[in-house]
């Protein structure tokens, strides 16, 4: 169905939301997101199997090199890390309230 | 990084060199006439010899149909410059391999080795077939591994590589013909490039034209020769060439004393044609306006980015008109004096893209090929090359063959002249890896060694040991210059990679059919356009690329579900695939798309067209009365008016004429299209209340709880988005709240009812009218069946698989097809 494969779509793109990817809260500081990032690409790149997917409200999901080092950038970006921290609030928010 | 060597190449307009990092200190190579420099000019004689550099440059006066230079500009086109003696035509980017060959000679000769990877620069303007064409020349100049950056991030990197103070610095990068602006930050060790501005018309070679204009009225005054007269002739176009050659030494020169000489040789270069002398006054004055307006460019950057002259820490000068003094006073006086020292501003770029290389893990040396398996246990560690981190994380894995066992525990322990340091003993996951933090020495190459040890405490051999993380500036991934994204059929852009995607960059998207692709025929392809750019609307975009999908296995009907996942490598190298899951079939031959040849007929075409769009424009803007509109015309008619006047001399043969023409062409239309959007902004303000109005309550009522949430998000960054006018950003919340509604809305019973009723009404524009017309009789069979009130039951479900098949027996509208590169996909 069209209309199924544009919701997911969607989801591709709002679960890849920086904060989810790199699993850390949208307070962490530059260095703390930096360091993370890094980690994840070394644990990714030895093939770890705990690092290849990542926790959404929606579910788990793939997580790879490439993500990882868009959400670094993206997240340097403090204008872009703005409006990812907006939206990982959000999440967050739609994640506790489908748990209670 | 290892103990590898990094190589760096700056693949300059007029001069290249390249550059070699060791992990501690960069090196610019010399090449065999001892410059640092190598003028980007390749001659090839009768014979078919090839020389390249300064020989060649030699050459291009006295030989100019066998001699090639200032090709840059002709890169990703398919232009072949011609050698008359020889017969050869070359592309622009086998041009650009001899000199990268010349280079990496160079290398050799001083290092000992062939580099078989290296990174190289390009113009922050160029696109992506232009990339593609400079990772191609690499390649054919024998690198294996090539990687791209951009040209102002590589002078910032140079300049702000270990960098001890914290702040804002600006890039002043004066070319040959273009200046570029960049704004970075220093953020306790991160290097971010904030913004870049800069001009296109504005470069060293004014200030050229400027000084001979000059030199030629006062030879012509003075009675000793007019090289203004007989431009069109060969002896005009001799004595202008010997005048530019001599204003060129004087202004080198000026740079040192206080006068100089403009001395002009006669034919035979035995005599004097003309003699004057020039102050460095006078030369200052002659470029004051230049220096204005480049400073007007740096103001812009500021102001846009909402900071002053004092914010900026230093100012780093890059290019060659940078060495004149003038010039350097008055970039001096506006930052207080701020300017970076010790940096060469003709190898800076080259020293950034091997530092670049450091940071990637691109080891140039033929030994990162190698080999031979050491003995021990095989172990995977994985570090930062470079980082700004002093306790960063390594990873390993061990990889046991046959009849060796994983080690109980490891350790890193770091070797240097302090005595070194060693982390507490870990033990490994049941999977044979560690995650450990080790601590680095600021500023340095840190050397690590990896000790593993069993249940008993013996030391355990490992292949692989000893790794090195130099702590400095850490650098982002190089970013994508302009999104890149599909053309749908109805004119629509689905954005795969935003503007600044650092690279690599891979994403997959689920796509449809929009019509049916007959089974093994070569001639029934679908196409699935790669566009880049900004725009929303796909055909305000550049084509790139195309993939086709045709010879498919078994006829796929329209609607079919296609998974389409575009790929770009560090290089700028796309890769696109397409797999169908209803055949199993993936598809993966891109045909690039060459970027338009600038050559002037070219030009000419697109000035009509352009002129007339802007008539079509101004009328809107008129009738419609938008402000920001008017102001946006005004701005093309004023470039258009350039690009007019520079068509003479673009015809008349002049290259920078009819690079500049290509230019403001670019310029006029990216300024059309601003214009065209915000005329069209009352329509997207309409449809986004109209999208509230009518999505909201479905979403409501039929939505799942996340698809609720999701909207909500949506709707809120919608008004944001209205709030602020920002078209772009509102027209990608409109497309989410679409999905969502739509996903809603055939949960509700009655919309197959409605679906149905359509169908019916517009059966005959079905683009295969029987099949449509026996859905539609199975349809309405099932509905008499299965009365509304049947919600959870079977029937429902089969009645909206068959609406989802007559739905996509409908085609999408052929005009805005046809608009969106013949899109087949939506």
């Amino acid at each position: 169905m069209t209309e199924a494969d544009d919701v997911e779509n969607l989801l591709r793109e709002r679960l890849a939301n920086p904060f989810l990817v790199l699993d850390v809260a949208p307070s962490a500081s530059v260095a703390e997101i930096e360091r993370q990032g890094q980690r994840l690409l070394a644990e990714l790149a030895a093939g770890l199997d705990g690092a290849r997917r990542y926790a959404t409200p929606s579910g788990a999901r793939a997580r790879t090199p490439e993500m990882v080092r868009s959400a670094i950038a993206e997240l340097r970006d403090p204008a872009r890390r703005l409006a990812h921290e907006w939206w990982a609030r959000g999440m967050a928010a739609a994640g506790a309230a489908a748990a209670t | 990084m290892g103990s590898g060597i990094h190589v760096g190449i700056d693949l300059g307009t007029s001069n290249s060199a390249i550059a070699l990092f060791d992990g501690e200190s960069v090196s610019v190579v010399a090449n065999a006439a001892g410059e640092t420099l190598t003028p980007s000019v390749v001659r090839i004689d009768g014979r078919g010899g090839r020389t390249v550099g300064r020989r060649a440059h030699r050459a291009l006066d006295g030989d100019p149909a066998n001699t090639r230079a200032e090709w840059k500009r002709l890169m990703g086109t398919a232009e072949r410059l011609p050698f008359a003696a020889a017969g050869a035509a070359l592309l622009p980017e086998e041009l650009s391999a001899e000199v990268v060959a010349s280079l990496l000679a160079d290398v050799r000769d001083a290092a000992g080795f062939t580099p078989r990877a290296a990174v190289i620069s390009t113009p922050a303007l160029f696109e992506l077939p232009q990339n593609h064409a400079t990772a191609r020349a690499g390649k054919l100049a024998g690198l294996e591994e090539v990687v791209l950056i951009q040209e102002p991030i590589a002078s910032a990197i140079a300049a702000g590589w270990r960098a001890d103070q914290q702040g804002t610095w600006l890039i002043y990068d004066l070319g040959g013909g273009t200046l570029d602006v960049s704004l970075l930050e220093t953020d306790d060790g991160r290097l971010r490039v904030v913004d870049h501005a800069g001009d296109n018309f504005l470069g060293g070679k004014d200030i050229d034209g400027a000084l001979v204009e000059w030199a030629a009225g006062a030879l012509a005054r003075s009675g000793a020769v007019d090289p203004r007269v007989d431009r069109a002739t060969a002896r005009g176009r001799g004595l202008l060439a010997r005048l530019r050659a001599a204003c060129e030494q004087a202004k080198i020169e000026l740079s040192r004393a206080e006068r100089a000489s403009i001395v002009m040789p006669d034919p035979t270069g035995d005599g004097i044609e003309g003699e004057l002398e020039i102050t460095r006054g006078d030369l200052e004055a002659l470029t004051e306006p230049f220096i204005a307006r480049s400073l007007a460019a740096v103001r812009v950057l500021l102001a846009k980015n909402q900071r002053t002259a004092d914010d900026v820490a230093r100012v780093v000068l890059v290019g060659g008109p940078t060495l004149m003094p003038g010039l350097r006073a008055r970039v001096g006086e506006m930052f207080g004096g701020r300017i970076a020292a010790g940096i060469d501003p003709m190898t800076i770029v080259a020293r950034g893209a091997a530092l670049y290389a450091g940071s990637v893990g691109l080891d140039a040396t033929p030994a990162a090929r190698a080999t031979a398996p050491a003995a021990g246990l095989p172990v995977r560690i994985e570090h930062p090359s470079v980082t700004a981190d002093m306790e960063p994380f390594v990873v390993g894995r061990c990889l046991p063959g046959a009849g060796q066992t994983v080690p109980d525990r490891v350790r890193i322990e770091r070797v240097g002249d302090d005595g070194g340091w060693a982390g507490a003993d870990s033990p490994l996951s049941p999977e044979g890896s560690f995650v450990l933090q080790v601590r680095l020495e600021r500023s340095r190459r840190n050397k690590f060694v990896v000790r593993a040890f069993d249940r008993a405490g013996a030391e355990v051999p490992l292949a692989t040991s000893a790794f090195a993380i130099v702590h400095g500036v850490s650098i982002g991934d190089p970013p994508l210059a302009r999104a890149i994204g599909i053309a749908r059929a109805d004119d629509t852009t689905r954005v795969y990679f935003p503007k600044g995607t650092p690279l690599p960059a891979r994403r997959t998207f689920a796509h449809h059919t929009v019509r049916p692709i007959a089974a093994r025929s070569d001639d029934d392809a679908l196409a699935v356009p790669i566009v880049q750019g900004e725009s929303m609307r796909a055909h305000r975009n550049r084509l790139i690329g195309m993939l086709h999908l045709r010879g498919v296995d078994r006829d796929l009907p329209a609607g079919s579900r296609i998974e389409v996942t575009l790929e770009i490598d560090r290089s700028g190298q796309l890769a696109t695939r397409a797999d169908v899951p209803g055949t199993g079939q993936t598809f993966q031959d891109v045909a690039f798309v060459l970027v338009p040849t600038a050559s002037v007929e070219t030009a000419e075409r697109e000035l009509v067209a352009t002129n007339r769009r802007a008539a079509e424009v101004q009328r809107r803007t008129f009738q419609l009365g938008i402000p920001a509109a008017v102001q946006s015309i005004a701005d093309v008619s004023a470039v258009l008016a350039d690009a007019d006047r520079a068509l003479p001399a673009a015809r008349a043969g002049d290259a920078d004429a009819a690079q500049k023409l290509h230019r403001l062409l670019m310029d006029a239309n990216n300024a059309l299209d601003d214009a065209e959007a915000l005329l069209e902004w009352p329509d997207l303000d309409a449809e986004a209340r109209r999208c509230k109005l009518t999505y909201t309550p479905m979403v409501a009522q039929w939505g799942t709880p996340a698809e609720q949430q999701l909207y909500e998000q949506e709707l809120e960054a919608a008004g944001a988005a209205r709030t602020r006018n920002d078209a772009a950003d509102l027209e990608l919340h409109l497309d989410a709240m679409r999905a969502l509604g739509r996903a809603a809305y055939v949960r509700d019973p009655r919309s197959m009812a409605d679906a149905i009723d359509w169908a019916a009404a517009h059966v005959t524009e079905a683009m295969d009218v029987a099949a449509a017309a026996s859905l539609l009789d199975r349809a309405r069979a099932l509905q008499a069946q299965s009365p509304a009130a049947d919600v959870a039951g079977g029937g429902l479900r089969a009645l909206r698989a068959i609406v989802a098949e007559i739905w996509e027996l409908f085609p999408s509208s052929p005009e805005l097809q046809a608009k969106s590169f013949d899109s087949g996909i939506r």
